[in-house]
């Protein structure tokens, strides 16, 4: 393992003019070093939250981008690529305006092959010309495939290491390997060159400011944390549905599908955060311990020593029909270009999930994901037992509805509560209602994006929104007996029609615990 | 009277004090017809001379109308039993006595949400009473002397800011920047002068203080305001020696903030940020938003005060 990084926010309290200052802290100086800088995930996210932070002022005095692919362009027409991914992609409307134009004037290109050593001194040297010995930044926006090769020409270059009070970070993309063994081989690579404290694994749903409220919620407030545990919650379901199929991703989803793409990084990254135990602080260590802990609790999802068989488990897995979504007739799954004919990828996937430990035991966790789901959502809904006697029944000719607390991730931010009140009238009659609230109407101010959020707390250094090596493991370990069940089941896969909430497989799943998934 | 009361809130339906409260409630259920209610965040209280509190009765409506806070307009006046109007989650008190300021503030105030009292002017010593009341007062007096200098004696009792302060945040946000490079913190020692060119001199004086409160600056540093010509708060601050220079100055038409800097060991870098609108509304958002004391604006005051 190598030094420590050393120029970091608490260093930045050195500087007397941030005492008391209401804009939130900046980084020091730093350079953005970009791998895949032509590629879609710069142009449509990187690049845009980079503008962003720029016009609000975030972005440090001395601040420069550095792009790299294997795309021959110059300086000029990196440039060029920027202006037009703020037209397409900045949700500014006007594009191209002063604050970009000098943004522009910072940024670099060199073109290479990633695993050639020549790009790396060509990379040292501009880095030389624009930044000096301060803070870089390397951002693996590349596919996976050449994780390795960056990881290693960057550790036998010595760009990985830092010069004096300078510092060097990566921020590596998901996937973070495609397996448990893959993930451990990526990590090795990465601590051979990098302390494990250099290594940001970005998951951009811990960017969303709803996840991260999650935690001011739980620990912020006095109320909720005495009744968030088995004693007064019955289940919990959390829902991330796509009404989009596959659309240019049919690579990599291929080799993917639902539960290495939604379930193993995102899904995980919010259970454990509802889950956790309160950490000691709002540390990156105190919060990632406490995740992992909760991580570590969960029992494998599938039984291979029962002769429980995945089909018959808490485990489903679905593949969309042609159907009809967002008003408009959409096709299979298996007639998406670049889809195969026999193509047996999931594109929905549903787990139980059980936490063996004194706050959650016997209480499930579900997850559920899908594309071409009749609505875009991402929900957690905490479900509470009903009172122990319902003294309202026989004059209500119904039982109560459960309360239920709902946090809603995307589109429409915000925590909504659900419980019971008197009908106005004569009779005593109840009825559930729903307390809401919104982020966008509450606050009145601008929701930052995701990668705004993770991108400055990377150059800031605060690690506590990204996902550290062990969880990653973890993860893997938790799903991987899913994925070598169901490539060991013969036959094919269940069905869903495009447009509806899942396969009957999966009301059955919820249906054998006398449960019902929420009608969202 | 009741038409000084009607300019303050043309839109809004006149009633007696002590239907305030029900008049608001119906007026947010009739709003929340149209749109579904929301969360509600805090009161602001707008004081001040009636001339002063048109545009802060657009503000507060803009809040009120988004829904979240509820605004109350008190105009300063000689009676006591002031006509109100009411539209949606704001109410216009015109002409009430001083000395009742803070009884009306009690009384309409929302329970257990943070009170922000936004000073437009008046007699500085009514600004007693409501520090006793409000979690937070934002000065914005013109001129400001006489209430900054009653506001530093009244640090311990409650939270102060001033709005001249607010428009500083995004200036003192870039020259932070600037010391954030370690050849300027380097340099910072030799620094001997800072010039600032601006169109209103105390948000000029305010900025110094607060430099000057914030650092250690050399024995016989020099402030220089010149006059501004763009009719903004601040043109152009320049902080350095005769051969060192850090520079923050108004770019691309008033839309911008340009910096550049100029220190040994460090070549000369330049760039543009956005600088935001300073609407009355964005301005009290900016406040709303900040719920502990302002530690480095309460050290500028004092310096300021405390050299005038």
């Amino acid at each position: 393992m190598k030094r420590k990084a050393s120029y970091d926010r608490r260093e930045m309290h050195g500087n007397p003019l941030h005492d008391g200052l209401r804009i939130e802290p900046t980084p020091g100086p730093t350079t953005l070093v970009i791998f895949g800088a032509s590629g879609d995930l710069t142009r449509r996210k990187l690049l845009p939250a980079v503008y962003r932070l720029s016009r609000r002022g975030r972005l440090p005095a001395q601040f420069a981008v550095v792009g790299i692919s294997r795309t021959p362009m110059d300086d000029e027409s990196f440039r060029a690529q920027f202006r037009d991914s703020l037209k397409e992609f900045a949700g500014t409307g006007a594009g191209v305006d002063e604050v970009a134009e000098s943004l522009a004037s910072r940024m670099f290109y060199v073109s290479g092959e990633t695993d050639d050593a020549g790009l790396y001194e060509r990379l040292q040297a501009r880095l030389a010309d624009v930044n000096g010995a301060e803070g870089v930044l390397f951002y693996l926006a590349t596919p996976p495939t050449v994780y390795a090769a960056a990881i290693e020409q960057l550790g036998a270059s010595g760009l990985a290491d830092a010069p004096g009070r300078g510092w060097r970070r990566i921020v590596v993309e998901k996937p973070f390997g495609t397996d448990l063994d893959s993930a451990r081989a990526l990590n090795r690579l990465a601590h051979q060159h990098f302390d494990e404290d250099q290594v940001y694994r970005i998951d951009h749903y811990l960017g969303k400011e709803t996840v991260q409220n999650l935690l001011v919620f739980r620990f912020g407030n006095g109320m909720f944390e005495p009744v968030w545990n088995r004693r007064y919650i019955d289940h919990v379901q959390i829902t991330a549905a796509e009404t989009v199929g596959v659309e240019h991703r049919a690579a990599y989803y291929e080799g993917s599908g639902a539960l290495r793409d939604m379930v193993q990084n995102h899904l995980m990254q919010v259970l454990s955060l509802v889950a956790m135990e309160p950490p000691i602080a709002f540390t990156a260590e105190s919060v990632r311990d406490r995740k992992m802990d909760a991580l570590l609790s969960a029992q494998p999802l599938v039984s291979n020593g029962d002769g429980t068989s995945p089909a018959t488990s808490h485990v489903v897995r679905a593949q969309y029909r042609a159907g009809w979504v967002n008003g408009v007739e959409v096709p299979a799954y298996r007639g998406e270009k670049g889809v195969a004919a026999g193509s047996v990828t999931e594109t929905y996937a549903a787990v139980r999930v059980h936490l063996d430990n004194w706050r959650w035991a016997g209480v499930p966790f579900y997850i559920r994901t899908g594309k071409r789901l009749p609505k875009r959502t991402t929900e957690i809904a905490i479900q509470f037992r009903r009172p122990p006697l319902e003294i309202f029944r026989r004059a209500s000719h119904a039982s109560v509805a459960p309360n239920l607390l709902i946090v809603n991730v995307q589109p429409d931010e915000g925590i909504s509560l659900r419980f019971e009140t008197k009908l106005p009238g004569t009779r005593m009659q109840v009825a559930p209602v729903m307390m809401n609230f919104r982020y966008g109407t509450t606050f009145g101010s601008e929701v930052p994006e995701a990668y705004e959020t993770l991108l400055l707390d990377a150059m800031l250094g605060d690690p506590t929104l990204f996902a550290r090596h062990d969880f990653v493991e973890t993860s893997w370990a938790l799903v991987e007996p899913v994925l070598d069940a169901w490539r060991a089941t013969s036959g094919d896969i269940p069905t869903y029609e495009a447009g509806e909430w899942g396969p009957a497989e999966a009301d059955d799943m919820m249906a054998r615990d006398g449960r019902r998934w929420r009608s969202l | 009277m009741s038409s000084s009361s009607s300019e303050l809130l043309p839109s809004g339906a006149p009633v007696s004090f002590s239907e305030i409260s029900e008049a608001m409630a119906l007026g947010t259920c009739q709003h929340s017809g149209a749109t579904p209610m929301r969360a509600l965040v805090a009161t602001v209280v707008a004081v001040g001379p009636t001339e002063r509190l048109g545009d802060a009765a657009e503000a507060l409506q803009a809040l009120g109308d988004a829904g979240t806070v509820r605004g109350i307009l008190i105009s300063e006046g000689d009676t006591t039993a002031p006509p109100a109007r009411v539209a949606g989650n704001t109410v216009a008190l015109h002409g009430l006595k001083p000395a009742f300021f803070n009884n009306a503030v009690a009384a309409l105030r929302l329970s257990s949400l943070p009170t922000l009292v936004w000073w437009r002017g008046g007699r500085p010593d009514t600004l007693d009473g409501l520090a006793d009341l409000a979690d937070r007062i934002v000065l914005d007096d013109d001129p400001p002397e006489p209430v900054w200098s009653r506001a530093a004696g009244l640090f311990g009792d409650t939270a102060f800011s001033d709005l001249r302060w607010a428009r500083l945040t995004q200036w003192r946000a870039l020259m932070a920047h600037f010391f954030d490079i370690p050849e300027v913190l380097a340099a910072a020692a030799d620094f001997s002068r800072l010039t600032i060119s601006a169109s209103d001199r105390m948000s000029a004086r305010l900025f110094a203080a607060w430099l000057s409160s914030s650092i250690e600056l050399q024995a016989g540093f020099v402030v220089e305001l010149k006059d501004g010509s763009t009719g903004t708060p601040l043109d152009e601050i320049r902080l350095g020696d005769h051969q060192q220079e850090l520079v923050v100055r108004l770019a691309g038409h008033r839309t911008c903030l340009e910096t550049e800097v100029s220190v040994k060991g460090h070549r000369s870098v330049s760039r543009l940020v956005s600088l935001q609108a300073h609407t009355l509304t964005g301005l009290l958002t900016e406040e709303l938003r900040i719920r502990a004391r302002d530690a480095a604006f309460e050290r500028a005051l004092a310096h300021l005060v405390s050299r005038t």
